[in-house]
């Protein structure tokens, strides 16, 4: 269907060239990763699960109930740090990244001016939204996989252990561990894709980059302030935040994948929401 | 142009289907139309579930509490909403349930000789090995009665019976639950049956002959105060290692067999609170008194170990029960949708599935 989009929305009159698309992709890659900002951003996203690692091995006290359980499962489990670690960037840290990358790809285009060139280059509009979602992309699954590669060197160096204790009360070895990590890898990803697609969406209609990415956090704020009301429980399960809590269940043994599963298919429908309406507002924004 | 009219009537599309799927994500589809099954009486149906072999399952059961109690601290199980638990069994006396919650989850594994639980919130392990004399020769409680309760035939006729007192029973239509078709079983009481109870429906797997949901129904509503059931189950047998239980490195574990003291202890605890029996049927109410020092918090309960985490019980009550008086004296109410519990001043309970009247007479029974 977009291809043929793509097709339907060349210039009518004499056809000019199309760029291929990987050598779009891979300008659009160059693009993104040259920005300093967001180098800086994956730098000192890398550093968290560091933090994490250092404060709990320094940690003494013994406080192992409530609601930091989680912790007090960490020493000697290092394999446990990149869950950790990602379960505690959810909720701002890594839509941060997401917002950000997204609130650039259009906002940041169009306040720098540079986005009504890009609209009246000979690639249809469908496609440079392609380009940049998939920009998008790949900066929050960098931003992901670097919380869990450096968890998973930091957690067994700096708390020892290659295993993983689940909360099931059995040990996993190494590659089950490994696994469980990949997982989270692959599921808070498309997660944070989905906060990047509404960003993205917004980013269509402003030309200020702060305000898609205020407007993008704000409303996570506010999903997360309605989760917390218990009287409002018909409507948490529209709220994409709802299952964020279940990459907890990852560290469970047998492995429930159900609350997980229900998560990816509410990211899906919020991917396809966002990436819809950015689509609607770039195919009739004036050049 | 009509390419931009393409694109947004795709986009237009593509909001709708997202939106659309949203909602079938947030409202997952309830089950399908009843299952067509053989007519079944109860009587048959009682007895197939006592004869029913223990099957090997895996599944997950979903407990909705709709009791209308507050949130205590320390048991969210008694606040409304659902809650998870996973049941593994090998349809050979071992068996696993594990009962998550947001960042723990407590384990309970029965291998046969051993039940251990776990609760990785306070890295502790409890073993408590099976008491050989309770049912030493493999013999399920069920032989225990006598001869007549032995055999199941019997016994279910008997339980019907004795049932058929104070409520009528009946298999009313099918269900589908966890995907699997089930006879509804329905005990509902008799018109002078004083309870607030409507009505008890046990849907019965119709293949294992295992319970597949059961549901409470109380007068004036068709939502269940509680209701059981299987969200999903996988008949079939289960890995072998997940009903064992290693403690993890780290655990403190605890020996938790009851000696002989404890069992004086809890004799002696019993005979002190005297429970007695009033009514039967479904105005069946359970009255007594607590033991002294316990509602101040600083005794123990009869298993010898309750400490409700240094909290005074009877301010804890009082503040989500109600204050009463009459003819019987002085106490505090609690009401939920399917029971009614009385506390008095003086140190007197009555409890049961019973409107408040019904415990004011029956509390003036206690000695």
């Amino acid at each position: 269907m977009t291809a043929t989009l793509a097709e339907a929305s060349a210039p009518t009159e004499g056809r000019a060239p199309r760029a291929p698309l990987t050598r779009l992709l891979r300008s659009e890659l160059r693009w993104v990763l040259r920005r300093p900002r967001t180098l800086i951003g994956l730098g000192l996203l890398g550093l968290a699960p560091v933090v994490i690692g250092i404060g709990i091995s320094l940690a003494t006290g013994s406080g192992r109930n409530g609601p930091d359980a989680l912790f007090g499962l960490l020493k000697g489990n290092g394999l446990l740090l990149p869950l950790l670690t990602l379960f505690l960037s959810m909720p701002l840290l890594l839509p941060l990244v997401g917002a950000m990358s997204a609130a650039d790809a259009l906002a940041g285009e169009s306040a720098n001016g540079t986005l009504r060139g890009l609209l009246l280059a000979p690639v249809s509009r469908v496609r440079l939204l392609g380009v940049k979602a998939f920009g998008v992309a790949t900066v929050t699954l960098i931003a992901v996989a670097i919380i869990a590669v450096v968890g998973a060197i930091a957690g067994p160096l700096l708390l020892g252990g290659t295993s993983m204790l689940t909360l099931s009360g059995t040990t996993l070895t190494v590659l089950p561990s490994l696994g469980r990590v990949l997982l989270a890898v692959l599921w808070v990803t498309v997660q944070i894709w989905a906060v990047g697609a509404i960003a993205l969406a917004i980013s269509a209609c402003t030309e200020h980059p702060l305000i898609a990415m205020a407007s993008t956090l704000a409303g996570l704020i506010v999903c997360t302030v309605l989760e917390s009301i218990s009287s409002l429980g018909w409507l948490q399960p529209y709220l994409l935040p709802d299952s964020w809590g279940s990459i907890v269940d990852l560290v469970r043994d047998p492995l429930d994948m159900s609350s997980l599963t229900t998560g990816t298919w509410r990211a899906v429908c919020y991917i396809v929401v966002g990436l819809s309406l950015a689509t609607a507002r770039m195919a009739t924004k004036d050049a | 142009m009509n390419n931009r009219k393409v694109t947004l009537a795709v986009t237009a599309a593509g909001v709708v289907a997202g939106v659309v799927g949203l909602g079938i994500v947030a409202n997952p589809a309830g089950a399908g139309p009843a299952p067509t099954l053989p007519s079944v009486s109860a009587e048959s149906l009682v007895q197939s579930v006592l004869t029913a072999k223990p099957a090997a399952f895996a599944g997950s059961v979903e407990v909705t509490n709709n009791l209308g109690l507050p949130a205590l601290p320390g048991i969210p199980l008694t606040a409304d909403g659902v809650n998870k638990a996973r049941v593994w069994s090998d349809g050979q006396g071992r068996a696993r349930l594990s009962l998550p919650s947001a960042q723990s989850e407590q384990v309970f594994v029965e291998d046969g000789k051993t039940v251990w639980s776990y609760d990785s919130a306070k890295k502790t392990a409890t073993k408590s090995t099976k008491d050989a004399a309770k049912d030493g020769a493999g013999k399920t409680p069920l032989d225990q009665h006598g001869d007549r309760a032995a055999n199941p035939v019997t016994a279910a006729a008997d339980l019907i019976t004795e049932l058929r007192k104070t409520s009528n029973i009946a298999v009313d239509g099918t269900a589908t639950v966890a995907g699997r078709p089930a006879y509804e079983l329905v005990l509902s009481p008799k018109p002078d049956e004083r309870t607030l109870l409507r009505e008890v429906r046990v849907a019965v797997d119709s293949e294992l002959r295992i319970p597949l949901r059961a549901e409470v129904l109380t007068n004036g509503t068709n939502e269940p105060a509680v209701q059981v059931a299987f969200a999903d189950l996988t008949v079939g047998s289960q890995d072998a290692s997940l009903f064992t239980f290693t403690p993890p490195a780290g655990t403190k574990v605890e020996d938790k067999n009851l000696t002989a003291k404890d069992r004086k202890t809890a004799e002696e605890a019993k005979d002190q609170v005297s429970p007695q029996v009033v009514g039967d049927g479904w105005d069946t109410t359970l009255v007594g008194r607590v033991p002294a020092g316990l509602l101040s918090g600083n005794a123990t309960a009869p298993n010898g170990s309750t400490k409700h985490n240094g909290q005074n019980p009877a301010a804890l009550l009082k503040q989500f029960g109600m204050p009463v008086s009459g003819a019987w004296g002085s106490g505090i109410k609690i009401s939920t949708k399917v029971g009614t519990g009385l506390l008095t001043d003086d140190g007197r309970f009555a409890v049961g599935a019973v409107p408040e009247q019904v415990l004011y007479e029956a509390i003036g029974q206690v000695k």
